[in-house]
């Protein structure tokens, strides 16, 4: 009966008389999110403001006389007059386990219609980047499941890879691959109970989507059985400027969780181009300066500071971005693509041509480029397609040639079906990642000639084909090959055994 | 009414002017009103209400308006001028008002800040937390 006591008295206590302080203002004006409010004298730059009706705003602008907010949430309620106050809180958004699984606003508040989420910490949307002595250099993997990818431009675990191309290209469906295959291998690797597996979490940032495509891609990753490991963070086209200004830096905060916690993550920002365009709004009805294309002179900052945060921390985690870039009719020397391929430490680059070619995923391999992923990649991805990139280049360079008519030299003709047959071999399907022990194994049978007696559009067919019997006959030589992550003598003689009875079985 | 940046600017000069020791003299406002009737400039009457903005919220900062539901004694009034002269470092008067919404308990406004012990303002507290 006492404890029922104590608890009535410690709500007393909380209520006690004590007088609260607030710091008001009045809103002079309101206009597309964005207030300008009179007052507000203590407050501080990129503070929480209270507006009425639950609306939250960040002051944005302080200036002389009035301070410029934007408005997260409905601010249809707002008007001239009304009463702001200061929360003396840094805009912080709820971070933890508890939101994997979830859809959540750009404020961390859910939007799925799955219950209220109980976060036991916050962590500011906007903090400054890891210095330079926490920082470790990039030597784990990130496994997209894309043949092409993997083997070609590897991601390491805390780079910063920009996914760039135009309009229905492929770029969501690359990162929707990584996050599915990462889902798949983090089910491996906790059913394993392998003290030394470290899982990948996933936060998929959309920012100025069609809520139709979000749908979509939320049913996506609820077929593959992918949700649990990923966390929405929903800012669709919708939402207002200022939710779709925040979203990235909230999504940023919840995987900073996981890196400073010793896990790791991966952050997808679906895509930069829309987050720019939303800060150019704000800024132009801020009335700041505006410099190129319109966007305010900080346009630079606003994506370095957001991608600086992705680091591989010395003693804790990782936090690894993927941030998206829509090119309008391949223009990559546009303003806002040229800052973020500066800022990132590579890129993949789709071209529409090679798309319409149906080459899918249509990635480039000219103009893509991974600057530090290679240090990450497995060995056995490197035996097996250390000289694919070169092949994919001569075979480009000759393949002009080809038009010409059949005088050419054997040795050439040989380079010319190696590289359509490497072209045809990295044809995959959406939503359906390789594993990177198949993916090796193919690969390795490639290099190994065995696709050579295959007619060249029989390619795709006969790779499937090979998968299966490996996932379905050889799942001891898969189980080794995934395990020692090399390409001994033992397995390649293996290898060797088990593509010699592949090649009995398929028929063509 | 748009506002332009030098109409702004302009007001902010006079009220500049209209300080002597970091606080609104009357005589100093007065030469400014009859300078401007002298010297109309351009957009007289958004400087004048940008001007008289600026005023107003200087003035707010000495003022300290008490809202209170039942009476309240001069005694108190004198307490908390006391006591926000000294928070404030600066000279500030006390206004009584009743505001009966409050039911029981106080609400002092000084300039931008709000300082509350009323039962709405507890159960507002009490509602969030929940």
């Amino acid at each position: 009966m006492s404890t029922v006591i104590e608890q009535i008295e410690q709500q007393i206590a909380q209520l006690s008389s004590k007088a609260v302080k607030k710091n008001t203002g009045t809103i002079r004006s309101v206009a597309d999110g964005v207030a300008k409010v009179d007052g507000l004298s203590d407050v501080m730059y990129n503070e929480m403001v209270q507006f009425p009706g639950n609306a939250i705003g960040i002051a944005l602008n302080l200036e002389e006389d009035e301070v410029g907010c934007v408005v997260l949430g409905d601010v249809s309620q707002l008007k001239e007059g009304d009463e702001v106050q200061t929360t003396g809180r840094l805009l912080s958004v709820p971070v933890g386990k508890m939101l994997l699984g979830r859809v959540v606003d750009a404020l961390g508040r859910p939007v799925d219609g799955k219950g209220p989420i109980d976060a036991k910490e916050f962590y500011p949307a906007e903090k400054i980047a890891p210095g330079i002595i926490v920082r470790k250099s990039v030597s784990q993997p990130v496994l997209t499941g894309i043949m092409a990818i993997d083997s070609m431009i590897p991601i390491g675990r805390g780079q910063r890879e920009l996914i760039i191309g135009d309009r229905s290209t492929g770029k969501t469906t690359i990162v929707i691959d990584t996050i599915i295959n990462q889902a798949r291998i983090n089910r491996q690797g906790l059913a394993s109970k392998d003290p030394g597996f470290r899982p990948l979490y996933s936060i998929y940032v959309v920012i100025g989507q069609k809520q139709s495509n979000v749908a979509r891609t939320i049913a996506s990753l609820e077929a593959a059985d992918a949700l649990q490991y990923t966390i929405i963070v929903a800012a669709t086209a919708a939402d207002n400027p200022a939710d779709q200004y925040i979203a990235p830096y909230a999504g940023a905060a919840m995987g900073e969780w996981f890196m400073e916690n010793g896990m790791d993550a991966l952050v997808v920002y679906d895509d930069l181009s829309k987050h720019a365009v939303a800060y150019r709004q704000i800024s132009l009805i801020l009335k700041r300066p505006s410099g190129r294309e319109a966007y305010p002179g900080d346009v630079f900052y606003l994506h370095s500071r957001l991608l600086e945060r992705a680091a591989r921390l010395a003693d804790k985690g990782s936090l690894t971005a993927l941030p998206i870039i829509e090119t309008l009719a391949s223009d990559v020397s546009a303003y806002i693509p040229t800052n973020v391929i500066s800022i990132t430490d590579g890129q993949i680059y789709l071209e529409i041509d090679l798309f319409n070619q149906g080459i899918r995923p249509a990635v480039s391999v000219g103009l893509s480029v991974s600057r530090v992923g290679s240090s990450a990649q497995l060995k056995m991805t490197k035996q097996v397609a250390g000289k694919l990139k070169g092949e994919l280049a001569q075979f480009r360079e000759l393949a002009a040639f080809a038009q010409f008519g059949s005088d050419l030299d054997a040795r050439t003709r040989a380079q010319l079906d190696r590289g359509a047959r490497i072209v045809e071999l990295f044809k995959q399907p959406a939503f359906n990642p390789i594993p990177i022990e198949v993916q090796a194994a193919v690969l390795w049978a490639m290099q190994n000639n065995y696709f050579d007696p295959i007619d060249v559009k029989k390619i795709v067919g006969a790779a499937n084909h090979l998968q299966e019997f490996l996932n379905t006959r050889k799942r001891a030589l898969l189980d080794a090959l995934r395990q020692k992550a090399a390409i001994d003598d033992t397995l390649t003689a293996e290898l060797k055994k088990a593509l010699e009875e592949w090649k009995g079985t398929y028929t063509g | 009414m748009q506002v332009s940046k030098q109409s702004r600017q302009f007001a902010r000069q006079l009220f500049r002017l209209s300080l002597a020791d970091g606080q609104i003299s009357a005589e100093r406002v007065n030469s400014v009103l009859i300078y401007l009737n002298q010297h109309p400039p351009r957009q007289p009457l958004a400087i004048l209400k940008h001007y008289h903005r600026l005023v107003a919220t200087q003035l707010a900062k000495n003022h300290a308006s008490v809202e209170h539901a039942g009476p309240i004694a001069d005694s108190i009034l004198q307490t908390i001028e006391r006591a926000l002269t000294q928070k404030y470092q600066r000279p500030v008067t006390a206004t009584a008002q009743p505001n009966p919404d409050l039911i029981a308990g106080l609400r002092i406004t000084v300039g931008d800040d709000v300082y509350e012990s009323s039962i709405p303002s507890h159960l507002a507290a009490l509602a969030s937390s929940v």
